[in-house]
């Protein structure tokens, strides 16, 4: 069977498959040095054999990444949204935003420890800011696009503003949210692994970098595997949220479940 | 402008049979811009009795659509007074006036009936009389089995179709329609002008109805309002003798090209 017959799906599964044997074959065939390399299974067995120390890190990761989540995506939308779609802050914010992004804002990492200490505040912040002005400028991006013939035609039924912008203004975005919130997320992980793998004592990122400096591989790829497992949730999650929000996106799958129209509760007695 | 002058008097003497609905008197729009300010609509006065199929024609550019918006209450003019049912429109009031605009500008997050709905949302009419009174509207203009589907699920035609149901579904006086059907291909332009027609017989309301184009102007009105090209103002004004229901044959008819005839002797002559 060729590759183009199957489903995007199983090809995918494939794929993972196929990395998934590699990993584990290059390394016991001694085409991969093990120190480079550990076999998937040693790393498995490495993680789980310590399943206290990664489940702990594990949970000190997961608290960062939520709380700089809540900071750089709620933030990111809010001020985005304010930014976007006012002509006067746009003028004047926008390019300062923008070139806020251009600067490499890891440089000021060590900043932020001296600030706010080396535990969990200091990741907080750092990936909180990280992953703020991306989706801030994202989002003042697609508030823009919003078709304005929508909130006029809502002006011509009486809407008030109020009902403007929670009923048009805000459905109308949920695709420029949602984008936000992806981009936000992914670099929000970035952010508070990178920070935690620089200068902490505490995390997954911590984790990879002390058993690197020690030398033992099979410790650092079962951190590499669990930050890898927390980037496919999220990104799980965000699927999952995209299916409800895509039933009216034009090519939407078929199997998504739609919202009840209320034609069903008296319309289709007549349409029978 | 020689020719215009000639027929301006026709305009003050025409009075309408039936009682008026809308008075226009003075009207006068400038739209301030960069290169300075653009007279837009010039001393406009017309009077639309209850119950008829007024078309306003002129070229693009002319100002039909602001002076569509002014009667909607979307926009202020400059200038003049606008009266519906002997009160002044100076907001967007929807027991009075519904519009139809040239794109369906459907909520593509709602399905179809939900958008006819929609109006009867805002004012916080029960879910069961929403159901009940937007079905009826979506059986009026022919959809009533496609309540359930989504904006993109329709053709061109089924959309301005539930925008024209969407826009009687507060059951106003007066529907304003601003060229609905340019957007439209040849064949279901037709269509849709017989259909509307037959909406128009079935509710009897009154209608304003700008176009472009003379023959749609000539099939559909009762009577036809000429507009100048910049500073928009009205230098004809024609009864449309034509027997109802119209068909297409009328339009190879010698009172059909008469009157189209007449119609582009007017906007010919000024234009760019
Ligand atoms: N918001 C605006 N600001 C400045 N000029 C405008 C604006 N809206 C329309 N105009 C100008 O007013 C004139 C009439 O426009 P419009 O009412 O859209 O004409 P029509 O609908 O007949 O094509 C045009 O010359 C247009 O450029
Ligand atoms: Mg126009």
């Amino acid at each position: 069977m060729s590759l183009g017959a199957m489903s995007p799906g199983a090809v995918r599964t494939l794929i993972i498959l196929g990395v998934l044997v590699l990993w584990e074959a290059l390394p016991r065939l001694g085409l991969v040095p093990m120190l480079f390399l550990p076999p998937l299974t040693t790393t498995l067995v490495a993680g789980f054999s310590d399943w206290r120390v990664y489940g702990a890190a594990l949970v000190v990761t997961l608290t960062e990444v939520a709380a700089a989540l809540v900071f750089a995506v709620g933030g990111g939308i809010l001020i985005g949204a304010f930014v976007g779609a006012l002509a006067g802050p746009r003028r004047i914010l926008l390019p300062v935003f923008s070139s806020f992004y251009a600067v490499p804002i890891v440089v000021l990492y060590p900043v932020f420890t001296a600030w706010f200490g080396i535990g969990s505040e200091s990741k907080i912040a750092f990936a909180a800011i990280y992953g703020f002005f991306p989706t801030m400028l994202a989002t003042a991006a697609g508030i823009q696009t919003i078709d304005p013939n929508l909130v006029l035609t809502a002006r011509s039924m009486g809407a008030t503003p109020v009902q403007r912008l929670l009923r048009v203004i805000l459905p109308a975005s949920i695709p420029t949210l949602l984008a936000g919130l992806r981009l936000g997320g992914a670099l929000v992980i970035v952010g508070v692994v990178v920070a935690e793998m620089l200068i902490s004592a505490a995390g997954i990122g911590y984790l990879v970098t002390s058993s690197r400096t020690v030398l033992d591989s099979p410790r650092v790829f079962a951190g590499v595997l669990l930050v890898l497992v927390i980037a496919m949730g999220f990104d799980m999650a965000m699927r999952v949220v995209e299916r409800r929000c895509a039933a009216w996106g034009g090519g939407a799958p078929a199997q998504v479940p739609r919202r009840r129209p209320i034609a069903r509760e008296t319309g289709q007695a007549n349409a029978a | 402008m020689q020719p215009l002058a000639e027929l301006k008097p026709v305009v003050d003497e025409a009075i309408a049979p039936e009682r008026p609905i809308i008075q226009v008197s003075g009207l006068d729009h400038v739209y301030p811009s960069r290169d300075g300010p653009v007279h837009a609509l010039s001393d406009i006065a017309l009077t639309v009795g209850e119950g008829r199929f007024v078309v306003i024609v002129g070229p693009s550019g002319c100002g039909k659509s602001s002076l569509l918006m002014m009667l909607a209450g979307l926009r202020h003019q400059t200038a003049g007074t606008i009266l519906c049912s002997g009160r002044p429109i100076t907001d967007p009031d929807p027991d009075r006036v519904g519009v139809v605009f040239q794109e369906a500008n459907l909520f593509p997050w709602l399905t179809a009936i939900d958008n006819v709905a929609f109006p009867l949302a805002l004012r916080g009419v029960s879910r069961a009389e929403r159901a009940a009174r937007a079905n009826a509207m979506l059986e009026l203009v022919g959809l009533g089995d496609a309540g359930g589907r989504y904006p993109h699920e329709l053709s061109g035609g089924m959309k301005q179709r539930v925008s024209i149901a969407r826009g009687l579904v507060q059951d106003p006086p007066v529907l304003l329609m601003d060229e609905p059907f340019a957007a439209l291909d040849e064949q279901t332009r037709m269509a849709m002008g017989e259909e509307l027609l037959r909406i128009w017989s079935a509710t009897r309301k009154t209608v304003v109805f700008v176009t472009h184009s003379l023959t749609e102007a000539v099939y559909l009105a009762d009577e036809v309002l000429v507009m100048s090209a910049r500073p928009g103002r009205i230098v004809d004004r024609m009864e449309v003798e034509l027997p109802r229901p119209r068909t297409y044959e009328m339009m190879a008819g010698a009172v059909f090209g008469r009157l189209r005839d007449r119609i582009w002797q007017q906007i010919k002559a000024p234009a760019r």
